[in-house]
């Protein structure tokens, strides 16, 4: 690039796209009291520039972008401040005016790829509606003024046709005269030139003067390029422009993937389709409210790799809205950190994320879960109180053979009959592993890797196929009524959702005691005693014993589920997802306090999760599980150190911001 | 982008170590604007509220349902104690009095056969609310048992129990009753309107019961709770039967209203309850012939089966909406 489009460039870039000025959004409740989700909140983006709003649940991030975008929702409304698109005053807008703005120069990544998309519509329906709302010319090209800026540096643009795209119906002919004109030029290699061609001269996506382009770079002589591409390259058709829109947003096969329904995507794909969809119309600006979070780490990456490039190539800028500091990191050049409806800090993000100065984003940054993050507790000293403690566990229990390993999960299978298919499924495939008394293994994996599986398998929940669980010593199936009482009470679950596994007709009170109730334990009196000494070991105040699960937040119902997981002094818990559910303070505290109580009781722990930066805080051993099968299995430091496997590997470059390293002044 | 690391050298660093645009400087927030609270403290403001407590103080402020409350325990005194409100026999009759204008102790005059209409209105009341309570109790018995036994069960046990309740749901509340009553013309016993309408009526609750009961045992405390070492039954009555409740209820009271206009509908066709007995069906049966000379005779019996159905379905409505905040319209 010479200097003076740099410059050019520079230029149409310092223009800001979106200025939002102390901006407070009020709702109002059902009394009709107003409160406050955002106030005063002032942040800048420019053209073609990445800008993530952090903030824990509740920040006002979400509303802010709302906001934005003039889709408030329910009694929310704007009382003060401005928000500037092009310059232009937003606020007090009406929505019909709003609706001329939003797709064409707004577009919006909904965070939840499941209920966003229509089910009773095919996906290219559903992207035709994105394109005829605006009246998009599905012929051509629409450039960003930035873009404009960009592509002109490059290739002198002589019409508006030079724009066109290439349609399905002349691609096959556009393809022949290529090779001819590769051939005509002399050129080596014709048939790998042809390959890389095939591969991105897409229908619906590519334009004439990039098609030109590709040919000049492979050789062919400027004029035979342009008129190649001029006899070619004549314009697509709505369908073209579908497929050309799903496939720029990554979906293979996107001609027929556009015919399909979204129950037969699974979230990846979706959340891809939705991408399409908010970039149809090529806004200026790409309000994507936390878009990865219900998907895979490898996905999200696949995923925000992809917008990346796309957004880079269309001089898009996208505010982008997550709860996750590395992601934002990575991804952002700047960097606005909300807390309780305000803007606390901002400024480049590397710097923030290095120098954090408010004490919100220093507290952020200390419990960000990141690769540089160590054991909570190391693992000796933990070792040694846990010897003593073990001791007490097992007076009386000669019966049990007293093994090293209290867990051994020995060559588990489990199928499963899927409807109107006859093959079973194999969620579990010959999976075995051990827990070691008094240390944390944990089982990491994607969406249906069958971690749960194991999980729910070890707890005596499901019946495997083949193989066995064995609990000090002894095969788990054979346990009857009494032994599985017995079993019950020492193997106790905290399940993923903190909204779901308390009763919520409840009292705090009674999910606590109910484990009490079951094994016949103690009196009325005794009992309360318990409650009160659990409470406190979860760090709760004892006022919540007569509060219901609705009034307390996501952390703490975690809390109550641990407790009521100790209520029975069990030597195993087992973790299902406990703490994905939840912001990253409450995580980082969640985890604290399990540590603390493995310390304290020698617990074992099998901590099932799909977050390996988690694991790093919590784990001693790591099984990685893909597809049913166990991938690797080694010491903690082993697998983040040395992974063996290419999947371990893919998963751990996965980990947004992993490899940055923040708090550099903590 | 596999490589994450960047380095002030590198030129990927170019753009994030370049002068911040105007509007981007660093910008820190004075900590005095947005103390630091302490991560996920307790809320203490409210105090502590059950599903069923703030259900009861949503209710509470619905003038519907104080309304339709103070209604049906003035009709349910009425039908207790309907010698505080008439000294009239209401079984009395002298033909003499036939159609008599209203009079000081007979407020709403005399029918055909010279009985105090005032005093009828007021134990007819009996009849129907009792119809009504009683067939509501048999109902949500047995619909609730089967709802929930086949819902809980799943599996042969629900298809087996849902065949027999979709036989039963093929039959029309009234039809099915009528055909039922004519064998029982003789008995004047309130019963066999009762279990008449209990018979064909239980299945509605069944289903409803059934659905919140499946509904109610997918949810992840019920495992939980199996993991903890409960059993099956426990669960069931603990866990599942309560979370599972709401809308039974709501059902359950708003077809009480249903049950009366049905018993009064039998007792009008002539098969419901006998004409020795005091219903509001039964006089609107025999004021309908009248209804060009003498309409008020017609006309009272009509307004309290009107306004007592009324009540009741309004208690329905105001319970739903304390149940399910989310089926408020506003």
């Amino acid at each position: 690039m010479s200097n003076e489009t740099n410059k050019q460039v520079q230029q149409a870039a310092q223009e800001p796209l979106l200025e939002v000025k102390d901006l407070s959004v009020q709702f109002t409740t059902d009394k009709g009291h107003p409160i406050t989700a955002v106030s005063d909140s002032s942040f800048t983006v420019y053209p073609g520039q990445w800008v993530a709003i952090v903030g824990e649940s509740g920040s006002g991030k979400s509303t802010s972008a709302m906001a934005v975008l003039g889709l408030l929702p329910g009694t929310g409304k704007v009382v003060g401040g401005s928000i500037k698109l092009h310059g232009e005053e937003l606020v007090g807008k009406s929505s019909k005016d709003y609706e001329k703005i939003r797709g064409v120069q707004m577009g919006l990544v909904p965070q939840d790829p499941m209920s966003n998309l229509n089910p009773v519509w095919r996906i290219g329906t559903q992207v035709k509606e994105a394109l005829k709302a605006n009246n998009m010319d599905v012929s051509r090209e629409k450039r960003s003024s930035l873009s404009k800026a960009l592509s002109d540096a490059e290739v002198k643009l002589k019409t508006r046709d030079d724009e066109l795209f290439i349609g399905s119906q002349e691609r096959p002919e556009l393809l022949a005269a290529a090779k001819a004109a590769l051939q005509k030029a002399g050129v080596a290699s014709v048939d790998e030139k042809m390959a890389t061609f095939e591969e991105t001269w897409v229908t619906g996506s590519q334009t004439r003067w990039l098609v030109a382009q590709d040919l000049i770079k492979a050789g062919v002589p400027d004029d035979d390029a342009w008129a190649v591409a001029k006899a070619h390259v004549t314009g697509s058709n709505m369908d073209d422009r579908i497929a050309g829109l799903l496939a720029e947003a990554g979906l293979p096969d996107a001609a027929t993937r556009a015919r399909q329904y979204p129950h037969e995507f699974s979230g990846g794909m979706r959340q891809r389709a939705l991408i399409a969809i908010g970039l149809a119309s090529r806004p200026d600006l790409l309000i994507a409210d936390e878009p990865t979070s219900a998907l895979d780490v490898t996905v999200q990456k696949k995923i925000l790799d992809h917008l990346h490039t796309l957004t880079d190539s269309l001089g898009t800028a996208v505010l982008f809205i997550t709860h996750d500091l590395g992601l934002a990191a990575e991804r952002a050049q700047h960097l606005v950190v909300m807390y309780q409806g305000r803007v606390v800090e901002s400024g480049p993000s590397l710097e923030v994320l290095q120098h954090p100065q408010h004490p919100y984003t220093k507290r952020l940054v200390n419990a960000a879960p990141s690769l540089a993050s160590q054991r909570i507790i190391s693992a000796k000293e933990r070792g040694v109180d846990a010897e003593s403690l073990m001791e007490h566990h097992t007076k009386g229990e000669e019966t049990l053979e007293h093994s090293e390993h209290i867990i051994t999960v020995d060559h588990l299978t489990k199928e499963f009959k899927l409807p109107r298919k006859r093959e079973m499924f194999k969620a579990v495939d010959d999976v075995s592993f051990s827990v070691k008394r008094g240390t944390t293994l944990a089982i990491v994996g994607e969406s249906g890797s069958g971690k749960s599986t194991v999980a729910n398998m070890v707890l005596h929940l499901l019946d495997p196929t083949s193989g066995k669980v064995t609990f000090e010593g002894r095969d788990i199936s054979t346990f009857k009524s009494k032994d599985l009482l017995a079993f019950r009470r020492r193997v106790q679950p905290v399940f993923q959702n903190p909204y779901g596994s308390l009763d919520p007709m409840y009292s705090i009170y009674r999910s606590i005691e109910e484990p009490l109730r079951i094994h016949g334990i103690g009196d009325r009196k005794s009992r309360v005693k318990r409650v009160r000494e659990l409470l406190d070991m979860v760090e709760l105040p004892e006022s919540v014993m007569g509060r219901y699960p609705n009034e307390l937040s996501g952390g703490q119902r975690q809390r109550i589920a641990i407790a009521r997981a100790m209520a029975l002094n069990p030597d195993v818990i087992i973790a299902d997802e406990a703490v994905s559910a939840l912001d990253v303070l409450v995580q980082d505290e969640v985890l604290r306090l399990l540590n603390d109580l493995q310390a304290e009781s020698g617990l074992s722990y099998l901590f099932i999760t799909h977050d390996l930066a988690v694991v790093r805080q919590i784990a001693d051993e790591v099984v990685v599980m893909q597809h049913g099968r166990l991938v690797e299995h080694a010491t903690t430091d082993e697998v983040f150190d040395h992974p063996k496997r290419q999947y371990t590997k893919d998963l751990l470059d996965a980990i947004p911001g992993g490899k940055l390293q923040l708090g550099l002044d903590s | 982008m596999t490589d994450n690391t960047i380095s002030p050298e590198s030129a990927e660093a170019e753009e994030f170590f370049m002068d911040p645009l105007p509007g981007q400087e660093r910008f820190v927030a004075p900590v005095d604007e947005t103390p630091l609270k302490a991560v996920d403290s307790v809320d203490e403001s409210e105090p502590a509220t059950s599903m069923w407590t703030s259900a009861w103080i949503a209710l509470r402020k619905n003038p519907l349902f104080i309304f339709a409350a103070i209604l049906i325990v003035f009709i349910i005194i009425v039908a207790l104690f309907p010698q505080l409100f008439t000294h009239n026999d209401p079984t009395y009759c002298n033909l003499d009095n036939s159609l008599g204008k209203a009079s000081g102790s007979h407020p709403l005059g005399f029918d055909q056969q010279g009985c105090d209409v005032y005093s009828r209105v007021i134990y007819g009341a009996r009849t129907s609310v009792s119809v009504g309570v009683l067939t509501t109790i048999i109902v949500v018995a047995v619909g609730g048992f089967i709802g929930a036994i086949a819902g809980f069960f799943g599996g042969w046990i629900d298809s087996l129990l849902s065949r027999i309740t979709d036989v039963f749901f093929a039959i029309p509340l009234l039809l099915g009753a009528i055909v039922l009553l004519q064998m029982f013309r003789t008995s004047d016993s309130i019963w066999k309107v009762v279990f008449a309408l209990a018979l064909f009526g239980w299945v509605q609750v069944a289903r409803i019961t059934r659905g919140s009961v499946m509904e109610a045992k997918n949810l992840e405390f019920n495992t939980a709770s199996t993991a903890l070492g409960s059993t099956p039954m426990r669960n069931l009555f603990r866990h599942v039967l309560p979370n599972a409740l709401a809308p039974v209820i709501v059902v359950a009271t708003t077809s009480l209203g249903t049950y009366i206009v049905s018993e009064a509908t039998l007792s009008f066709l002539g098969v419901g309850l006998p004409s020795t007995t005091v219903s509001w069906g039964g006089d609107i049966s025999t004021a309908q012939s009248l209804l060009r000379i003498n309409p008020s005779v017609l006309f009272y019996p009509s307004a309290a089966l009107a306004i007592t159905v009324l009540a009741f379905i309004m208690m329905g409505d105001a319970v739903k909406d304390a149940l399910d905040p989310k089926s408020r319209t506003e």
